[in-house]
This record gives C-alpha cells, sequence and structure tokens, in this order.
C-alpha cells in the first residue's frame, strides 16, 4: 500500500517480553521493512511516556498507522487507541501483536521466541497496511424499561426507574406482586416484617403514574437492540382467558428479575416428606406463623422442633452450592417459634452455620442464648428421621452422627422443618431464550463478568439482578436491583449509545436472501426484510464475531475491520520466509 | 446405639454453675490452652458438647471433670464467653450428686435453703447432745482431765462414730463412681492389675495435686498461689482430721502444751487459716476468673470452715489461759460447726477431696487399659474384634 507511514513499538513489558525476545533485534528487523518509517523500543510502552511517545511520533513523523508488539489487544488495545485518538488518527489504524501471552511467557528459547515475536509482528505491519478509517456509530436510548419479575428486587428496580421519571413496564406472573417475600413472615436478622418492607413499595408502585404494571402476564417475544428493543407482553391481567390480550410495547433495556424457587424436599427420600405429615418445608412454616399458630397436622402445639439445614444445597447429588439465607432464616424460625411457644425445644440441625455479614453472627448468638440446640452433621451423612415408638414422648426421632461429639445421637422431634434451598426456577431457560442470555449448569443467569459486571450481561441493555442470578438475601438483591437501575439511569441520561466499529455488514446487492445467516447470529442481530428479500444487520446488535461472514455462500457480508484481505494479509505475514 | 439428646438437661445444670453453656460453638479453644488436654481425655471441649446434648448417660461415666483443677485459662481464652471453666465445675457439682445414692447432695446443690437448714438442725441437735451430756456428767468450770465437761475420751468416741458413718457414705458413694467411670464407661475390658500397677497414682495425687500445679504453667510464680494455698489446706485439712480422729486425747490434755502433737496442729491451723481466708478473699473481690462464680454451696463451705478454724483456735487459747468456761462454751460451738460440717462432707463440693485423687488414678489406670488395648488392637487386629 502506498503513502503508508508505519511506526512499530516493541515493549519490554520490564522484562516479561525482554528476558526471551531479543526486542532490539526485532526493532532492527523491522526498521529496514518498506514502509516502517521507525522502530521503537521502549521498557512500557503502557506507561504515560510510552504513550506521549507514540502521540508525538504520529506528529513529528506524519505516521498513519502504529503497530505496537507488547501484551494481549484485551489488555492495553484501548490504551493505545486512544493515544492514536489525541494524536487525531483514527483509531483503528492500529494493530496491536500479542508477543507477551502468546510468545515470551510461553517459550524459552530466546532464539526462537524472537523468530516468533518478529512473524508476529511482521504479520501485524502486513496487517495495518489494509486498515480502514472506522467511525463508531451511536443510536439513540429509548427511556423506558422492561422489567420482568415483580418480587422485593423487580419492584425496587422498577421504582427506581420510574422515580427518575422515565416509564417502566413491570411484568408479573401471578395475580400479585411481592413473589417469594410474599411468602414470609419476618426477615432475619433483625425481624423486621417483610409485609411492612413489601406494603410500602407495593402500594408506591400501585399509584405511581410511571410504572405499568401487567399481572398474570408473561414476555412472550423481545426483537430488537439496546436502546431500542420492543417486547410482547401476554397479559390476562385479571381478566379471563378468552379476553388475553397481546401488548406491544417499546423500550430501551430489560431488567430480568424472576427470582428463584424452592427445592422439591421430597427429592430427599429418607427425610420422609410427603410421607411423614409432620415434616414441613421452610415455607410451610412461614405459613403457620402468618397464621398465627404453629402446630402439627393433628393440631396439637409441638413440644420439639427440629430445624434439617441444607435440604438440597451443599450436596454433590442436588446442588453443590450454599443457598445463603437458610442458615440465617433458621435461626429465625428458632426465634419466631420459642416466642410463640416457650415451653418448645429446638434443634438446629447443620452443616456449618454460614453467619456472614452484618447482624448475622449476633443473631446466632442470640439463638445460642436462648438455648437452640446446635448439632453438626457430616455431609454426606444426612439425619435419618424415623416415626417414635408410642413410649416415647415425641412423635419423631431424628437419627444423627453428630460430628462435634462424634456420637450417634436421637433427636426426639414433634415437628421437623426442612429448610429448602433456592433453585433456579424451571422457566428461566424460556426466559433466557426470549432476552437472549446464558445459564450456567444448574440454571441461574450469568453475569458479564461474576465480580466485576454482576447485573450485566453478554446481551447489550439486558440486565439480572436478584435471586435468579444466584441465591441471596434481600439487601443483597435489592442492592442489585438498585444496581441495574444506576446502570440504565446512566445511558437514558446520555440519551444515546456509543456502539463499536467492529460489525459486519450485508452487501444488499450481492445478498440472495438466502436467510442462511439469519439462525447462525448468536447475537440474534440480523433480520430479513420481506420486501427486499434481503438479510439485514443490526448494527447495533452485532459483535462482529463473524460468523455470518464466513457462512455467507455469495460472500455478501463484510466483517467491518476483520475483511478477508486484511486477516488473509496477517495470515501471509505470519509464514512468509523472512530471511534473519 | 443412638442415645437420646436431652436438651432439658442443660436447664438442671444451669443452677449448677453451667449458664452459659449453650453459648459454645465448639471452636475448640479451651482443649488448645488446657495443659491437661489430651488424646483420650478431650476437655473442656468433649464435655461441654456432652452437657449440651444433655447426654447426661455419658457424661456420668465420664473422668474429665474432675481431671480439671478450674486454673481458667480456658474461660478467659472462650471467645463466646461460654466459661468452660465454670462448665466442668457445674458437672462435679453434678457428679458428686449423681454419685450420691442418699439424693441428699442433690438437694444441697438445688435449693441452698435446704442445705442451710439441715446444716443449723444438725448443729442444733449436736449443741443440745453435748450441754446434756456436758451438764448430766460434767462441770463446765473443767475442761480436762476429771469432770471434764466434755471429756477427750467421750469426743474420742464421738468423732469415730461420726467419721465412721461418713465413711460408709464415701465408701459407697467412691464405688459407685468407680462402677460409673471404669465399669460402664470404658468400651473395653480394664484388668486388674492395672489397678494394682496405678495404684501409687492415688497418694501421688492426694498429697501434692501434682496436676493443679500444672495448671497455668505460663504463670510467673514460681509457686503457682492458687495451687500452694490449695495444698497447704488440702494438707492442714486432713492433719487435723488425723489429730481428731486420732490423737484427739492427747490433743485436748493440759494445760501444758505437748509439743509432738501440738506442733503438727498449729502447722495445720495455719494451712486452714491461709486458705480460707485466701479463698474467702478472693470470692469476694472476684479477682480471678475461677472466683467469679459462687454457687451457694461455696459459701456454705467457706462460713462453716472459717468458723471451725476460728473456734478451734479461740479454745484451745482458752484452755490454755485457763478460762475453762468460756473454753467449753466455744467448744460445743466449735463442735456444732465441726459435726454439720462434717456430715455435709459426702454430699458437697467437700467430697472432691477424696473423687479427684480417685479420678486421676482412675485415669491412669484407663489410659494404660486404653494403650495395652490399643497396642492388641495392632498386634492382632483379627481376634480383637
Amino acid at each position: 500500500m502506498k503513502n503508508c507511514r508505519i511506526g512499530v513499538y516493541i515493549c519490554s513489558c520490564g522484562t516479561n517480553i525482554a528476558k526471551i525476545v531479543d526486542v532490539e533485534a526485532v526493532a532492527s528487523f523491522v526498521s529496514g521493512l518498506p514502509n516502517v518509517v521507525l522502530a521503537r523500543t521502549y521498557k512500557y510502552m503502557c506507561s504515560n511516556p510510552g504513550q506521549e511517545m507514540i502521540t508525538q511520533d504520529i506528529k513529528e513523523n506524519q505516521l498513519n498507522r502504529v503497530v505496537v508488539a507488547a501484551c494481549s489487544p484485551n489488555m492495553h488495545e484501548r490504551t493505545f487507541r486512544n493515544a492514536l485518538r489525541s494524536a487525531g488518527l483514527n483509531q483503528y489504524l492500529f494493530e496491536m501483536a500479542n508477543i507477551r501471552e502468546q510468545c515470551s511467557w510461553v517459550h524459552k528459547d530466546t532464539k526462537e521466541a524472537t523468530e516468533k515475536a518478529i512473524a508476529l509482528v511482521y504479520a501485524a505491519i502486513c496487517r495495518v497496511e489494509l486498515h480502514e478509517e472506522l467511525e463508531s456509530i451511536s443510536v439513540n436510548m429509548c427511556p423506558n424499561t422492561l422489567v420482568i419479575g415483580g418480587g422485593i428486587t423487580g419492584m425496587t428496580a422498577a421504582l427506581e426507574l420510574a422515580d427518575a421519571g422515565n416509564s417502566v413496564h413491570l411484568v408479573e406472573k401471578n395475580n400479585h406482586l411481592g413473589g417469594n417475600l410474599a411468602r414470609v413472615d419476618l426477615t432475619a436478622p433483625y425481624l423486621y416484617s417483610a409485609r411492612d418492607l413489601l406494603t410500602e413499595r407495593l402500594t408506591r408502585i400501585m399509584n405511581h403514574k410511571q410504572v405499568h404494571v401487567y399481572l398474570e402476564s408473561k414476555v412472550t417475544n423481545l426483537t430488537g437492540y439496546i436502546g431500542n428493543f420492543e417486547a410482547k407482553i401476554h397479559s390476562l391481567n385479571g381478566k379471563p382467558a378468552e379476553e388475553n390480550k397481546q401488548v406491544e410495547v417499546k423500550i430501551g433495556n430489560v431488567v430480568v428479575c424472576t427470582g428463584y424457587k424452592e427445592f422439591d424436599a421430597s427429592r430427599i427420600v429418607h427425610y420422609g416428606y410427603g410421607k411423614l405429615p409432620n415434616v414441613i418445608t421452610s415455607f410451610e412454616l412461614e405459613k403457620m406463623i402468618r397464621a398465627g399458630r404453629i402446630e402439627t397436622k393433628e393440631g396439637t402445639i409441638p413440644k420439639y422442633v427440629a430445624i434439617i439445614h441444607c435440604v438440597g444445597s451443599r450436596s454433590q447429588e442436588f446442588h453443590t452450592y450454599c443457598s445463603r439465607v437458610c442458615c440465617m432464616t433458621a435461626l429465625k424460625y428458632a426465634s419466631e417459634i420459642k416466642s410463640a411457644n416457650p415451653e418448645c425445644y429446638i434443634s438446629d440441625i447443620y452443616i456449618d452455620m454460614h453467619a456472614f455479614g452484618k447482624g448475622h453472627e449476633d443473631f446466632y448468638r442470640q439463638s445460642s442464648e436462648a438455648k437452640t440446640l446446635f448439632l453438626m452433621y457430616e455431609k454426606n451423612d444426612r439425619p435419618v428421621i424415623h416415626k417414635a415408638t408410642p413410649k416415647d414422648d415425641c412423635e419423631m426421632l431424628i437419627e444423627v452422627n453428630e460430628k462435634l461429639s462424634g456420637e450417634l445421637i436421637e433427636i426426639p422431634a414433634d415437628l421437623v422443618v426442612l429448610m429448602v434451598g433456592m433453585e433456579a426456577r424451571e422457566d428461566s431457560h424460556e426466559i433466557a431464550r426470549i432476552v437472549n442470555i446464558s445459564q450456567d449448569k444448574e440454571g441461574w443467569f450469568i453475569e458479564s463478568h461474576p465480580k466485576l459486571e454482576p447485573v450485566a450481561t453478554t446481551t447489550d441493555g439486558i440486565f439480572i439482578a436478584g435471586t435468579c442470578v444466584a441465591p441471596k438475601d434481600i439487601p443483597d438483591s435489592v442492592a442489585q436491583a438498585r444496581a441495574a437501575a444506576a446502570r440504565i439511569l446512566a445511558r437514558i441520561a446520555k440519551g444515546k449509545i456509543e456502539v463499536d466499529a467492529l460489525y459486519s455488514e450485508v452487501n444488499e446487492e450481492i445478498c440472495s436472501g438466502c436467510r442462511f445467516c439469519n439462525q447462525l447470529c448468536p447475537f440474534s442481530a440480523i433480520e430479513f426484510n420481506e420486501g427486499k428479500k434481503q438479510s439485514h444487520i443490526i448494527s447495533a446488535l452485532c459483535k462482529g464475531c463473524g460468523v455470518c461472514v464466513a457462512a455467507c455462500p455469495s460472500s455478501a457480508i463484510k466483517g467491518r475491520h476483520f475483511t478477508d484481505n486484511q486477516i488473509l494479509a496477517q495470515v501471509d505475514g505470519l509464514f512468509c520466509e523472512i530471511g534473519m | 446405639m443412638a442415645i437420646r439428646v436431652d436438651p432439658m438437661f442443660i436447664d438442671i445444670l444451669a443452677p449448677l454453675g453451667a449458664e452459659d453453656v449453650q453459648l459454645c460453638y465448639h471452636c475448640g479453644d479451651c482443649s488448645t490452652v488446657c495443659p491437661h488436654h489430651d488424646e483420650v481425655f478431650k476437655f473442656p471441649r468433649k464435655s461441654m458438647r456432652l452437657l449440651q446434648m444433655g447426654l447426661s448417660r455419658k457424661i456420668e461415666t465420664t473422668l474429665e471433670p474432675w481431671l480439671c483443677y478450674y486454673c481458667g485459662q480456658c474461660s478467659e481464652q472462650c471467645p463466646r464467653e461460654a466459661d468452660p471453666g465454670e462448665t466442668m465445675m457445674s458437672l462435679r457439682r453434678w457428679l458428686i450428686s449423681r454419685y450420691d445414692f442418699t439424693g441428699i447432695a442433690g438437694q444441697f446443690f438445688k435449693s441452698r435453703t435446704t442445705e442451710v437448714l439441715a446444716v443449723l438442725l444438725t448443729s442444733l441437735l449436736t449443741g443440745i447432745f453435748l450441754l446434756y451430756y456436758g451438764f448430766s456428767g460434767g462441770n463446765i468450770h473443767t475442761y480436762d482431765g476429771e469432770g471434764a465437761f466434755l471429756p477427750s475420751q467421750f469426743i474420742h468416741k464421738f468423732d469415730l462414730s461420726i467419721g465412721l458413718l461418713i465413711s460408709i457414705f464415701l465408701v459407697v458413694n467412691a464405688l459407685h463412681m468407680w462402677y460409673l467411670t471404669m465399669v460402664k464407661g470404658p468400651t473395653f475390658a480394664v484388668p486388674w492389675w492395672l489397678y494394682l500397677a496405678q495404684l501409687y497414682q492415688l497418694p501421688l495425687h492426694f498429697f501434692t495435686q501434682k496436676r493443679y500445679s500444672e495448671c497455668e504453667r505460663k504463670s510467673k510464680h514460681p509457686f503457682y498461689m492458687p495451687w500452694f494455698i490449695h495444698l497447704g489446706l488440702m494438707l492442714g485439712y486432713v492433719t487435723m482430721l488425723v489429730l481428731v480422729m486420732v490423737f484427739i486425747e492427747q490433743l485436748q490434755s493440759g494445760p501444758a502444751i505437748q509439743w509432738s502433737v501440738h506442733i503438727f496442729g498449729y502447722l495445720a491451723s495455719i494451712g486452714l487459716i491461709t486458705g480460707t481466708i485466701y479463698f474467702i478473699r478472693s470470692r469476694l473481690k472476684k479477682n480471678y476468673v475461677q472466683f467469679k462464680k459462687s454457687h451457694g454451696t461455696d459459701w456454705v463451705f467457706a462460713i462453716l470452715l472459717i468458723l471451725i478454724v476460728l473456734t478451734g483456735i479461740a479454745q484451745h487459747v482458752l484452755h490454755r489461759t485457763g478460762l475453762y468456761e468460756w473454753a467449753n462454751i466455744i467448744y460445743v460451738i466449735h463442735l456444732m460447726c465441726v459435726v454439720p460440717w462434717l456430715f455435709r462432707m459426702p454430699f458437697s463440693k467437700w467430697a472432691h477431696i477424696i473423687y479427684r485423687p480417685l479420678a486421676m488414678y482412675f485415669a491412669a489406670v484407663y489410659i494404660a487399659a486404653f494403650t495395652r488395648r490399643e497396642e492388641l488392637v495392632h498386634s492382632f487386629p483379627v481376634f480383637i474384634k
């Protein structure tokens, strides 16, 4: 390519690269190549002086292409692109050669490593010559949001967004809001009433002009892309099934907070759930507590209550994860049962007591003070419940290999409460399909990054919050709801959203309308124009993965910044014989 | 066979001192810090666990509570203020009542009123009996020799009969203890000759309280004070008991001082009075963790003992100074304290003077039997099974 003035920068990365790769040899080889104006080495290219060096060279030597041989582009591509930008050069006239992760870190021989580094840099030079100036695009951001799930998480997210003056469509499957929290009496560890937590939110949502609540409703379809989604809501809203209607709403972002379902206790056979009448789940106990009377099926007040932890959680057979809330909920039950009936003896049969975070350790201590009998069982040696004999003063006896004493013991019980863990909802895969997000092997939705992006997903504009992501307690769910709302509000405030210039385009003159690419796109970014009988790529949705480019039988699709010529030039550069 | 837990047991032990045992979450710090904890006798944590679960049938067969001398390090270390030291103490109180076949000990621990009433009643009956005896045969103005108000020959017989009576209680209770801990407890047979081989442990622990001296090793004192004073108190007590039971006639003859017996009496008095004052002072000041909580029976113990020591010294001094009437009156008061004290012995904390060295002895036998069995199992794994 004519008029190319390339600057090549080889980073030593302290000694990370320089101790294996002879960076000077790379520089001297490269400097002799046609179109290469200069080749420099530097200790840390990513440092401020390193970046300034590039900026200054561009200005002084009229460089119009830059190659940096350093670490992975994942690490610093953005850094160097910014350096180009600040020198007034289009950021896409840049290529990075990875001579650290893919070279110095994985080789031991200096000669071979240097040869490989030269090949990688040469390939980058060949490629960069063909780079074109690209401009990133921006799209409008629709200020409306769709919130799926009307539990505490969904309600919080909806209110947060609506209070900022934006319209929210809140879709709930059941005929009432509140989710799982509506089934709970008090909350651990401060014993706040769940009803109080919900009522405040409920009344505000019901009277909020900006929140549109759809009860007994489901999102059946979602099309579009970040800022410009269109959702179809199949809504009953208290009307008979014949009158069901499809509502279509335009939205900019989606928050998924579909929550969890409890583990089915009958799956653990030897707890006898479903067979022994007085073996109940935690939610059945909540129901009794809310009704104001804790009693056995026979209507008597239980003298001995046993609470078994980790039902469905922390086991190889069911779920290996900890459901996080059950330990404190169990302590809450101990406190609630004891205050309802001070004569009652409570045994708490656990694997480990997880009392993490604020207030929980104190709550655990209070429960000890109230003489809850804590008994520890081995993870793989579950307690066994059987019926007591008529001469016992209790209805059931629980046999446990008690771990802290090493004794085989029997615990008397009139009522056994199983602390059922949290599970992904059975319909979560349907939601995942509709909003195009992924699930892990347990069915939880996957975050974009487990630590740094806990509410974002790999699909732009789709956020996840609360217990549909992983088991968590109320404060964490509420925090996630607000985090998702904050992310969305930031985008709404901007009004527009920048989309990376790396997307694919269909050459409409060549496309035959075979629709082959339509099904292949992993981001649902290709729509079919029925009028023109041609496929069209929504650039905002496209991630530039290149699947459609490779698949198109008429080569009608071009991946911007990854054109055939660019890739082939790079491959040629990598494999051509270069004498040293 | 599974043992049933008893959540109510903890409520029985709470008035005996185990008020905070439910707070224990089994971190094991107490056992780590205890210099007496070993592979076979795991305490205090294990004992705390059995108590929390209410496995009383198991606890009654354990020796662990007696192997603790209550130095209090565990309670200082406990991150949850579950007070393992006091828990072990409460278990000793419970074991005393468990070994006691009459059930009196249990009543005393349960109700201070019962104990105080029993002490007062015994005291009153003793007083009436002695006054009746004294006035019917003797002269209040005579202390020793012919016509004495309370002749030492009579007191000798009186002491011996009381001694015999309490010995019966103590021996039966000790046998009960042996049965529970050495027959019912161990899962293996304990051969009889090991009892002979380890017999030296009994006097060793009785006379030296060697194990107590090993408590609080980090203590700055070369003579660990609580141990030293406790030993003095105990030796003083035993010496005095021997003097009263065997040498009372020489002891009470007068008015000349018989140095061959009286020197022991003086030494014993020093040990007794120092010890009693030290422990009363400590319990009042609560300056050390093991003195922070005092059970009602502890106070009855301390008050009776100080009264005995003071009246004993007073009658001795009055006798030698010729104030015979006063000497006789104080002597009656002295005996009114001594008799309930002696009768109380098998049913109170005092009994630990017997149970503790016995437990050390049994523990040594147990360990010998345990080791022997381990070796046997190691050599002939098939036969033993």
